[in-house]
């Protein structure tokens, strides 16, 4: 009996997620209790992580071929809730990111995510697609790209590289060989290394030449290569001044937190200020002076680590870093057991969601990656987001449940 | 071609890299900041949240000898801005319930300025009540603009003593440089007088309150249930040498006057009045911040602030004929039988020195009572000038007395060394020397200089610096902790001082200068002195100790601008001898009855 169930439903997983979410409550309790204005935030989780818990079970219990025949309405669906969101959204925390229904108010983008994996998948795994085809790549590109451009109007950053990353690697996952994703990935490794200024720019673009030396392809290709990359560092750089202010500070604060300690740097060097003070066991729940003091605001949020940092420690930051890594390493497993192609890059796609959701909300709390807004999956508070993230993890389930049919 | 495609093996490989070097890195730098820079986070984080409130400690107060209080604290609000928060615009509003003029505010914030705005600059001290719950009443339209209840001086015990007691001040720019970590922005610190000298003692240490507080810098609580504050400690409390009888009757007696009176007991040193007249009002000082106050005082052409006891110098007169008369008797030039016909002066070369009258025979005690210059003439041409000066020397004069007040000036005792510099070498005659046996010319002193020369020779040459302060108070069980002052001691031979005090003796008891205010009861002995003045009338001088047989006070007074010393410095010496010995005899009386 229970072999069986073990066979149609991953309990490791399961009781990853749910762990998770039960660590998230309670350092949403601990960030709110005694908040003025947020103290109901822990109530309104409860209700969540309830619809959240019905929703991972619709999606386990969805026919599995639904998936398939739906993602084109999904991502059409997505599309005009993005085009929606910026005529009729509400300006939160300088983006309209959000729309209200009723009382609730949600996100069109995180569920524009699902929508994103479900149509590429469906895209790219269409009648074997040779993806090393520079129609067909373009195309993939496209159909990732129209989001970001709608979530880069709102302007979403953080969201914005969310669905980039998703878009590359699926195509990476769809067979793209290595001059096709050096093609693809340099422009962007280009960009990011641009942040650190003029040196860097140049080192990397060397590197360049000679990656495109190595490739031995003739000197048109070669010279449009590095001309775009070398292009997209200058766009990239004019586009920088088109971010609003706050998000410019934050790309400043990156490359040197200790410029601003009271302006933007302010909440990175609070973060670690909070987990680094934590020590081995923390200083107990509720105790954490950074966290019930106030020193990082909206803490239940994008900081929420902080909290587990501050409040229980480096064993309890191991152990919810540990329960992510079960995660991911369950669905990575889970892609080699599934035979299906179109399968495989849904799994792919929500395992780079969360991946990036939680290596970049996890890197700026310990002050290794820039600040961008992005929620820790299934612990920050926030309904939409667990509300996604327990989808596609009911999703994942019912991937596995049926990883022996092909489709 | 193919060889450059990934299989599915290897994409899972490379994602499952990625994943894990991510983890690597992470778990490396919460190993990093949470086990190896705990200590380091751990202290930013109680920096973040507590907040040190520094606790003013209250300055020590001042009693009289006989514990009576001097000079205290009373609590009092003052006015405060904090620029950070402050809004300019309401500075004219504020100037005019402050009744102060225009431009004064803005005065403060500049001279205070490049100090962190979010610490409060002081704009006025003692405000009154109704100025206080306006503020309160007001709270919303005056951002930045706070009372706090403070500590200051109160003068209420009767006793100005302007220059004994001093003054202090907010702590100015170098001085907070020097001292940093003592004082801070906002501090008083002792300026003059024994405010500035026990300064040290007075300030008391500064304490604490640990509170925690949020982000936005509110208070939330006590941190640690206010276990680790620590409360200020309160300056010393100095008890004084003053009796506060004798200076309050040395203060009236001096109203309307310029001059200054030392008083010291003899056995001692401990200074019983000390004035400098006229006085500035030391009450006005409780209140002040800005240095206008002070401006004016010292435009003052009567100059208030001017330690005339201390800093001002003249000649003593005939005062000092005492001292070239033990000179003359200590070295056997002339003995008490020896006399001098006094007709009127005495011709020294071409020049006649004149005498204010004809003593006809006159010996050494006659020459004192009678102040008989013919006498001291001759006798200063015997002792010659440089065993003179060094003798005065041995008597305190051209040197400072080292007394406990913040200011001091040295005086002059000429000898061949200084006329050589001052006339050029040979260029000056014995003739200088005539006037210094009857304390004209160069020689100078100060009021204090001549009492604690009176009081050597009244106790026999024996005598402690002359000093203000006896002593602290512990906090504990207020025990008097004395200071120690250095002891003086000229070698003379009583016998021949003897002959001297019993000229000073008939001054007033005889047919002397000052017969005026002899006293039934009392055994005055003394002397007059003119202080030739160039610029005007000359200064009254009277040194006197009292009583005759067993010294108890030794007093020096100086009456500016008013001519003989009999009629106007005796009486004063008179008045002071009277009623410090009337109060030191209640005093024991009470004593004795409080100790059965």
């Amino acid at each position: 009996m229970f072999q069986k169930i073990e066979d149609r439903f991953d309990l490791s997983l399961f009781i990853a997620v749910i762990l998770l979410t039960g660590i998230g409550l309670v350092a949403i309790y601990s960030s709110t209790y005694n908040h003025p204005t947020a103290s109901g935030n822990f109530t309104k989780q409860v209700y969540w992580v309830i619809f959240s818990l019905i929703a991972f079970f619709l999606f386990y219990f969805l026919p599995h071929k639904s998936f398939r025949y739906l993602s084109a309405y999904f991502y059409a669906g997505s599309l005009l809730m993005l085009i929606g969101v910026i005529v009729f959204g509400k300006v939160v925390y300088g983006a309209k990111s959000w729309v209200s229904l009723g009382p609730v108010g949600f996100q069109p983008s995180e569920f524009a995510k699902i929508g994103l994996i479900l149509f590429l998948a469906y895209w790219l795994s269409y009648k074997r697609r040779n993806i090393n085809n520079v129609k067909d790549v373009g195309v993939a590109l496209l159909i990732g790209f129209v989001p970001v451009a709608l979530i880069l109007m709102q302007p979403d950053l953080g969201t914005a590289i969310v669905f980039a990353l998703i878009t590359f690697v699926m195509i990476f996952w769809a067979g793209l060989n290595l001059f096709a994703f050096f093609v693809v990935v340099s422009p962007a490794v280009v960009v990011f290394v641009s942040l650190f200024g003029l040196t860097a720019l140049i080192i990397t673009l060397i590197l360049i030449i000679l990656a495109l030396i190595f490739f031995k392809r003739d000197l048109f290709t070669s010279i449009t290569i590095f001309v775009y990359n070398l292009a997209s560092a200058f766009i990239f750089d004019y586009l920088v001044k088109y971010l609003k202010p706050h998000q410019q500070k934050r790309i400043e604060t990156f490359i040197n937190p200790y410029a601003d300690p009271l302006g933007a740097g302010y909440n990175a060097l609070q973060a670690k200020v909070a987990i680094g003070s934590g020590g081995l066991f923390g200083k107990g729940f509720m105790q954490g002076s950074q966290t019930q003091l106030r020193f990082i605001p909206e803490q239940w949020t994008d900081f929420i680590f902080c909290v587990i940092g501050e409040e229980f420690g480096f064993w309890g930051s191991i152990i919810t870093l540990a329960l992510f890594f079960i995660i991911f390493l369950r669905i990575l497993n889970i892609v080699n057991s599934v035979k299906d192609h179109y399968s495989r890059l849904v799994l792919i796609g929500i395992l780079t969601m969360i991946f990036v959701h939680f290596s970049i909300n996890i890197g700026m709390n310990l002050g290794i990656t820039p600040v961008i807004g992005l929620p820790l999956p299934f612990i920050s508070y926030g309904g939409s987001s667990l509300l996604v993230n327990m989808a596609s993890m009911g999703l994942v389930m019912n991937i596995y449940k049926n990883r022996r049919l092909y489709t | 071609m193919s060889n450059q495609t990934f299989h599915t093996v290897d994409r899972r490989k490379i994602i499952f890299s990625i994943i894990l070097i991510f983890f690597a890195v992470s778990v490396f730098q919460l190993f990093k900041m949470q086990i190896l820079e705990q200590v380091t986070y751990v202290e930013k984080s109680s920096e973040n949240s507590v907040r040190k409130i520094t606790l003013k400690p209250p300055r020590g107060i001042f009693f009289d000898r006989n514990f009576q209080i001097l000079v205290s604290n009373k609590p009092s609000y003052s006015l405060q801005i904090i620029p950070a928060n402050y809004n300019n615009a309401i500075t004219p509003m504020l100037e005019k319930v402050l009744n102060v003029n225009e431009g004064y505010i803005n005065n403060i914030l500049e001279k205070k300025s490049g100090y962190s705005r979010y610490l409060p600059r002081r704009i006025k001290r003692g405000i009154d009540f109704n100025v206080v719950t306006w503020i309160e009443e007001n709270r919303e339209f005056l951002p930045g603009v706070e009372y706090v209840v403070e500590m200051q001086r109160d003068y209420s015990f009767g006793i100005n003593g302007a220059h004994v007691f001093g003054y202090t001040r907010e702590i100015n720019r170098s001085q907070l440089e020097k001292y940093k970590g003592i004082y801070s922005l906002g501090d008083y610190i002792g300026i003059k007088g024994i405010e500035k000298t026990y300064e040290t003692y007075l300030r008391g240490v500064k304490g604490y309150r640990l509170v925690i507080v949020n982000s936005e810098q509110k208070i939330i609580g006590s941190f640690e249930d206010g276990k680790k504050d620590k409360q200020p400690l309160k300056g010393f409390d100095l008890v004084l040498t003053l009796d506060w009888e004798t200076q309050k009757k040395a203060e009236q007696l001096f109203k309307n006057k310029s001059g200054s009176l030392v008083a010291l007991n003899p056995k001692n040193g401990e200074i019983l009045a000390f004035v400098s007249a006229p006085q500035y009002d030391i009450s006005k000082f409780s209140t002040v911040i800005s240095k206008d106050f002070i401006q004016q005082l010292r435009n003052d052409p009567r100059k208030p602030l001017f330690n005339r006891a201390t800093t001002s110098i003249y000649p003593p007169g005939s005062t000092l004929k005492m001292l070239v008369a033990l000179i003359g008797l200590e070295s056997g030039i002339i003995n008490r039988y020896s006399t001098v016909n006094c007709k009127g002066g005495y011709q020294y070369g071409n020049r006649f020195f004149r005498c204010h009258g004809v003593h006809g025979i006159t010996n050494v005690e006659k020459a004192i009572e009678h102040s008989c210059n013919t006498f001291f003439y001759k006798l200063i041409l015997d002792i010659g000038l440089d065993k003179f000066a060094n003798v005065a020397r041995q008597f305190g004069f051209g040197k400072k007395t080292g007394v406990d007040l913040s200011e001091e000036a040295k005086g002059i005792v000429p000898d061949s060394k200084y006329y050589n510099k001052v006339y050029g070498k040979n260029k000056w005659s014995r003739g200088n020397l005539l006037s210094l046996g009857i304390g004209q010319g160069e020689f100078s002193v100060t009021t204090l200089q001549l009492a604690q020369y009176t009081a050597l020779l009244a106790n026999n040459g024996k005598t402690v610096q002359p000093h203000i302060v006896r002593g602290y108070l512990t906090r504990d069980v207020q025990e008097l902790i004395p200071f120690e002052f250095k002891e003086i001691n000229v070698p003379v031979d009583e016998e021949k001082l003897q002959i001297v005090k019993r000229g000073m003796y008939k001054v007033v008891n005889g047919e002397g200068t000052a017969k005026n205010i002899k006293l039934p009861d009392i055994k005055i002995a003394g002397k007059t002195g003119t202080s030739q003045n160039p610029h005007g009338k000359d200064h009254a001088l009277f040194v006197a100790f009292a009583p005759y047989d067993d010294p108890q006070i030794a007093v020096a007074v100086m009456v500016e601008n008013v001519g003989f010393g009999s009629s106007h410095a005796a009486p004063i010496a008179q008045k002071i001898i009277q009623t410090y010995l009337k109060s030191e005899h209640e005093n024991k009386l009470q004593e004795a009855l409080s100790l059965k």
